[in-house]
């Protein structure tokens, strides 16, 4: 542990022991916050109106609804801006300073960091732009599945975000090199294992959709090619789907491992089995995306099987987390006074906004994590695929824990960016409170009215077919958009309000990061990268190996459909 | 590297959860025949009226069996004249019917509201279910797959008498 302060000065040489960040570094990880934090703004506000134009009781009282007209534009800036945009500007910053603190290093390479955020930063205005500008043609949601295809700056955005978010990659690796190159015997900080981790499994899973874009949907929206066959699309885009919610987990891992355990008054239960955990994820995250194809019909049976049991495997280093992670959070009750065996829970710092959020988020993804394991569950599926049950599921996991936790290390992490305190604590943790209260209602309605038949991605206040009950639930889901408005409008007050209006100078607070691993068990070959990955090749081959033989349909030669609807049907 | 005695439990505990739910994918698929779709055949969706979806409606093939050939376009399906649009089909109780659906342009959805029918109609590819209806009753066909500016009305209705 090492105390670290944020100087304002401007060129502070690291001395062993303690980094400070210099002022180049502090702009670096600044910029990328920031900017993640605007693209969620873009897209956290679309939330609570799509849950208005989606209830029937709603729309009868309230006709003309602001901001969007097109309903399906707001899904797409939604998932867009949220889901892609923002997740990934957090996760490279959030990235970039744990590598750094960690490792008692600078990054690799200063321009290339600033090259990766340029390049990041095009693609989001573009984005922008294209949604903006084009409502109808690039309403293609943030699963852009051919034949619908948006216009080529759509995807040219896209192609600019994964782009700079390799480069970012290729940076921590370059960093952990040279780390490791120093200190060839010792075991790399937990932290930065699970940073590692993270990167190598989105290198390997946006391949998959770079092969998409690249090759069929942004050819095919220049009019370089006249065809595309949906379902290779489909099986390609899930290739890189499933690495993607990894992607966006594990950084909140990191900090419920390595820095909450200390923020709550406890100390991890089992370091060497959170290494473990760290590099199940590697492994089984990629050969799992079939779980979102359960419904295909270009796909075999047989071949869903296989993803079914491996996407049950891959819940497993999830349930160690919640029994490594839940024994520190007891150790820390312990410390606060907890006697008996179940008010431990309660015991916990739920007045500070950094811990509250964070088990706040937990309580969430008990809730999406079990939903997540029906959704797995390959003849379940089929009483909720595609309804509105799918989004009450990421809305507890990706809305809930992982946006929680992100917004936990944001009211540390901007404080120190800005070398300001934050701007108010109460109106934090009304801000989480909110959050967790709206979130968990939103999922229980969506689940319910997905239940009772409501689809997901659906205009249904203007649906003929919807169900009494679905049409009670989607009037729920509502209200709790009123709540998480509130909320949103909370979080971007101590947003502004900390990098403009805070006076006080930030608190000389320690960072919550580990310099050192103080693990002395965990064997030295967990960090034998070319083992795992070798792992991960064979597992790729069972399990994705059939599934493109199948819809490349080798037996027939190299069968991809030539098809594209020749124009968009018109507006009813 | 050790494991702690009660991390231990924790481990076998999971272990059980996950496979009772697979063991239930199992009884699922071998006791009550709920079966995923696999492929069937691949179309043109440019030339479906080379295909069984030339005519699409409903047949009866045997006692209480049907066949129903249904396409997808946006943003209405097809379930040929007889049925109308919005279609209605109708199925005396105690019915066994496979649906042959596709779709003609984009990707749309088939999902029979409380019922395990639920499928993704990929332009070019037949996707094929069986149902049993046992209890009469009004079911809604929704599209529940993204498919442009109207896809919230795009629907159908099945009756069973």
């Amino acid at each position: 542990m090492a105390s670290i302060t944020l100087p304002q000065a401007i060129e502070v040489p690291a001395t062993p022991g303690t980094l400070k960040l210099v002022q180049r570094e502090r702009l670096m990880i600044g910029a990328h916050i920031i900017t993640a934090m605007l693209a969620l703004m873009t897209g956290i506000f679309m939330g609570p109106f799509q849950t208005f134009h989606r209830s029937p009781t709603f729309v009868q009282y309230f006709p003309n609804i602001p901001v969007f007209t097109y309903y399906y534009q707001a899904v797409t800036v939604h998932g867009v801006m949220n889901a892609l945009f923002f997740t990934t500007f957090f996760i490279v910053g959030f990235s970039y300073f744990v590598v750094e603190r960690s490792l008692q290093r600078l990054l690799k390479s200063v321009r290339m960091g600033w090259v990766a955020y340029v390049l990041m930063a095009i693609g989001l205005v573009i984005m922008l732009i294209t949604i903006l500008g084009s409502p109808q043609q690039s309403a293609v949601l943030y699963t852009f599945y051919p034949p619908n295809i948006a216009p080529a700056l759509f995807y040219i955005g896209l192609v600019l975000l994964v782009v700079g978010s390799w480069l970012a990659a290729a940076n921590i690796f370059l960093t952990y090199q040279g780390w490791k190159r120093e200190h060839p015997n010792e075991r790399v900080p937990l932290a930065v294992l699970a940073i590692m981790v993270n990167f190598l499994m989105w290198c390997v899973g946006t391949i998959g959709v770079a092969v998409e874009i690249l090759f069929m949907l942004l050819p095919a929206s220049l009019g370089i090619i006249k065809t595309t066959d949906p379902q290779l699309a489909r099986t390609l885009f899930w290739f890189f789907g499933h690495p993607l919610v990894y992607f966006w987990l594990l950084p909140a891992y990191v900090s419920w491992y390595t820095m909450l355990p200390r923020q709550a008054g406890g100390k991890l239960f089992s370091e060497p089995l959170a290494r473990v955990a760290f590099l199940m994820f590697l492994i089984f995250s990629v050969p799992v995306g079939l779980h979102h194809q359960f419904s295909d019909p270009g796909i075999s049976a047989s071949s869903k099987g296989i993803h079914t049991l491996l996407t049950m495997i891959v819940s497993v280093p999830s349930f160690m987390t919640a029994f490594n992670v839940g024994a520190a959070l007891e150790n820390a009750a312990r410390n606060r006074g907890a006697k008996t065996l179940f008010d431990w829970p309660f015991k916990q710092k739920w007045g500070d906004p950094i811990v509250a959020a964070q088990l706040s988020g937990m309580l969430l993804f008990i809730a999406g994590g079990f939903s997540g394991l029906i959704n797995a569950s390959s003849q379940l599926n089929a009483t909720i695929h595609n309804t509105s049950w799918v989004p009450a599921h990421f809305h507890t996991t990706l809305g809930g824990a992982v946006t929680l936790t992100y917004i936990s290390i944001l009211y540390w992490l901007l404080p120190a960016i800005r070398g300001r305190a934050l701007f108010s604590k109460p109106l934090a943790l009304a801000q989480v409170f909110t959050w967790l209260i709206g979130m968990a209602l939103f999922g229980f309605a969506m689940g319910e009215a997905g239940l009772n038949g409501a689809p997901r991605r659906a205009l249904t206040s203007q649906s003929p077919y919807l169900s009494p009950a679905a049409a009670f639930w989607l009037d729920v889901t509502a209200v709790s958009g009123i709540i998480l408005m509130v909320s949103s409008v909370l979080l971007y007050i101590n947003f502004f309000g900390t990098l403009f209006l805070s006076r006080q100078p930030a608190p000389e607070s320690e960072v919550p990061i580990e310099t050192v691993s103080s693990d002395r068990t965990s064997p030295l070959w967990l960090e034998r990268w070319g083992l795992w990955f070798g792992v991960l090749g064979v597992l790729l081959l069972i399990a994705y190996g059939p599934v493109f033989a199948e819809v490349l349909d080798f037996q027939e030669g190299w069968n991809i459909l030539r098809y594209m609807p020749t124009s968009n049907a018109p507006m009813p | 590297m050790e494991i702690n005695k009660f991390e231990r439990y924790w481990l076998i505990a999971v272990g059980l959860t996950l496979g009772a739910f697979v063991a239930a994918t199992i009884v699922a698929v071998a006791v009550f025949g709920i079966r995923l779709p696999s492929p069937v055949e691949r179309v043109d969706p440019q030339r479906l009226d080379q295909t069984i979806f030339a005519s699409p409606g409903v047949r009866k093939i045997a006692d209480n069996r049907y066949e129903a050939v249904i396409i997808a376009k946006s943003w209405a399906f097809n379930a040929g004249p007889e049925a109308g649009s919005p279609p209605v089909l109708r199925f005396p109780r105690g019915s066994q019917v496979t649906f042959y659906v596709t779709s003609q342009d984009v990707m749309h959805g088939f999902q029979i509201e409380r019922h395990t029918i639920n499928l993704e109609l990929v332009p070019g590819q037949i996707a094929r279910a069986t149902a049993n209806f046992n209890r009469p009753g009004k079911y809604s066909i929704i599209c529940n797959h993204y498919c442009g500016a109207g896809h919230q009305v795009m629907y159908g209705t099945i009756i069973i008498e």
